[in-house]
């Protein structure tokens, strides 16, 4: 089997008493997209440093095709970065950014010539080789950055962050470019966003980071439809989270004393408190109570129209809140405000996950 | 309009500029006007320095351009120029190590690099006049010591300059070029210092107008044949403000504001002369 292009093993940084990176187990294939999600301060950004070579790891090992790189500066790491704020050099025009790393390498001015040419061809700047980084705009910024890391072939591209300054129409713009000139390069890459809708549309796999460590890392599907932690679960889109008792290992009691059955997974024990997880698409709100999966009885607090979707907020008996969201399929909103209804869901569409909910939740 | 009224736009609208135009006016008799002065004086056909100047003449020209007068003017040019790669070369590494990086002692070194900066210059010179005494080093005196006088109290403005500049950097161009394959010398030289420039340029230029303007502690470095022109200036006005001196003055006065035409032309140093970035 061919080394991976990148493994990281137990990569730890500290700051003192900080941690920033807490211990990273990560291994991407070639041609690979992972994504590191997650909220600020969560360590993404370290970890990409870290393997760029900007800061010296902690504790842990770096692998690029096998070789360790740990103790390599970063400019001899072969590794193409770009950055949140493009860090294009100012002085000099696109073209000559493009040609920076290849002038370091000492490529010959004839194929630089050619090179830095199909380098702004791939990122659609033909012809604004000459202009420099202030006459461009931020959309063109962005593409010399990632044409100028993509010209010196670099084994991994590092992307941090590189949508967050772009406007909303450019960035969905960029995410379908970034994807489609990564698939043509088959080039390994590292993406660093706290975009979820960017971690899911982009990624071969992501891998959610919090508190310095990966919490699941899965292809964008795993980690929506089956969310290994609380964290996961309400970090990415939104999450109804009831609580409750594993009573035996087909059933869970829920707060207000209701007894459902649940197939309960194996590595929770009885008597577990857990978190009933149920996707706000995938719940309904019924008048009548379904016989089987879940059915917590409540009242409808407030309907809002979204116009593709309606929400339902529902207060639950027991004092939880649920979050209900039906598509628009033309038909009026069948409850209103005060009703009496049943907040349901299926079991398929109920996940349970180990541990309680933290007091004073909304 | 009642009279009331009309004083009153007055003085909303035409009273600022009136007042902004009288101070303006002020500024520049005060600063243009003993120079204009001083060059009319030097033309004067008499003995005494006259103004209006009476008569015409360019004697007192031709002796300014007497040895006695361009052997200082020289020297200063040279000890300014000096002074000023020499302070520049140190500024740079020390402005880089005060204002990138964090370490014990660094508000010390930072007070002490700047410390000249509030010291009068006339108690460096004294001090430094007593140090080179001290040590022994009394050969030393004139031209070595006047050199390292005035990288003393001349460093200060190029570690501000470039300290400015190096602020002004772009966060992460270096770790960019760090990752495309730049080494830390190639760094420096293809990305950091093009960068600065201009801060370094300024740095140079300010160091060279300290150094080519001060008397305070040149006065106690400088020996016979190794003398500033402003310490020359300030000997020769003992005897009386002759029309020679006149001439002299204009000269030494010429001279930095050329170089720094010069300068400010090639480099575009209106930013740190003018405190403003014109450029985006």
């Amino acid at each position: 089997m061919p080394e991976p292009a990148l493994r990281l093993t137990g990569l730890e940084k500290h700051y003192g008493a900080t941690t920033a990176v807490a211990g990273i187990d990560l291994t991407v294939g070639h041609g690979e997209f992972v994504t590191l999600l997650g909220p600020s301060g969560c360590g993404k950004t370290t970890t990409l440093a870290l393997i760029a070579g900007f800061v010296p790891p902690s504790a842990g090992e770096i692998y690029l095709k096998g070789r360790s790189v740990a103790d390599l500066p970063a400019f001899r790491r072969d590794i193409g970065v770009v950055f949140q704020d493009y860090a294009l050099f100012p002085h000099m025009t696109a073209g000559e950014n493009v040609a920076f790393g290849l002038r370091m390498r000492k490529v010959a001015p004839v194929d630089i010539a050619r090179r830095v040419g199909e380098a702004l061809d791939l990122v659609q700047l033909k012809g604004l080789g000459e202009r420099r980084p202030l006459q461009l705009s931020g959309g063109q910024r962005q593409r010399v950055a990632l044409a100028r890391a993509l010209v010196i072939n670099p084994t991994v591209l590092l992307l941090d962050e590189p949508l967050s300054n772009l406007d909303l129409k450019l960035r969905e713009e960029m995410r379908v470019e970034i994807v489609s000139i990564q698939r043509r390069l088959g080039i390994t890459t590292v993406f660093v966003t706290h975009d979820q809708g960017e971690a899911l549309v982009m990624s071969d796999r992501v891998a959610v980071m919090n508190a310095g460590r990966i919490e699941q890392i899965g292809r964008p599907a795993d980690i929506y439809e089956r969310p290994a932690t609380r964290f996961v679960a309400e970090f990415i889109g939104r999450m109804n989270l009831f609580a409750g008792t594993v009573t035996d290992a087909r059933s869970v009691r829920t707060a207000s004393g209701v007894e459902i059955s649940l197939p309960v997974p194996r590595e929770i024990p009885v008597g577990a408190n857990v978190s009933i997880a149920v996707r706000p698409e995938r719940a309904r709100v019924t008048s009548e109570r379904t016989a089987r999966g879940l059915a917590l009885a409540g009242t409808v607090r407030q309907v809002f129209y979204l116009g593709a979707t309606r929400e339902y907020r529902v207060d639950l008996e027991g004092g939880e809140r649920g979050l209900v969201e039906t598509p628009n399929d033309g038909s009026d909103a069948r409850f209103a405000s005060g009703d009496t209804v049943w907040l349901t869901a299926s079991f398929d569409d109920c996940r349970l996950i180990e541990g309680g909910i933290p007091r004073g939740r909304p | 309009m009642s009279v009331r009224r009309a004083f009153n736009r007055w003085r909303a609208t035409a009273a600022p500029w009136a007042v902004l135009r009288a101070f303006v006016v002020f500024v520049y008799v005060f600063s243009l006007g003993p120079i204009l002065i001083t060059a009319a004086v030097s033309f004067n056909a008499t003995n005494r320095s006259f103004f209006p100047p009476r008569g015409f003449s360019l004697r007192w020209w031709e002796r300014a351009f007497a040895p006695e007068w361009v052997d200082p003017l020289l020297f200063s040019l040279k000890l300014g120029s000096l002074t000023a790669v020499v302070a520049t070369a140190l500024a740079l590494p020390l402005a880089f190590a005060l204002y990138r990086y964090r370490f014990r002692g660094r508000q010390a070194l930072i007070a002490l690099t700047l410390g000249p900066l509030m010291m009068p210059t006339l108690v460096t010179g004294v001090g430094l006049l007593q140090l080179f005494q001290q040590l022994g080093w009394r050969e030393q005196l004139g031209f070595t010591g006047l050199l390292v006088g005035h990288v003393v109290i001349c460093m200060p403005f190029a570690v501000r300059t470039v300290s400015v500049s190096l602020q002004t950097l772009p966060p992460n161009v270096e770790l960019a070029a760090a990752s495309l394959g730049a080494t830390r010398i190639a760094t420096l030289r293809w990305v950091v210092l093009p960068l600065v420039k201009t801060g370094v340029v300024a740095g140079g230029v300010f160091a060279f107008i300290h150094s080519f303007t001060d008397v305070n502690l040149s006065i106690f470095l400088a020996r016979p044949g190794e003398t500033p022109i402003t310490v020359r200036i300030l000997g020769f006005l003992e005897f009386g403000f002759a029309p020679t001196l006149a001439a002299v003055s204009v000269i030494t006065l010429i001279v930095p504001l050329a170089l720094v035409a010069v300068v400010e032309r090639v480099s575009g140093l209106g930013d740190f002369i003018y405190g403003e970035r014109r450029r985006a």
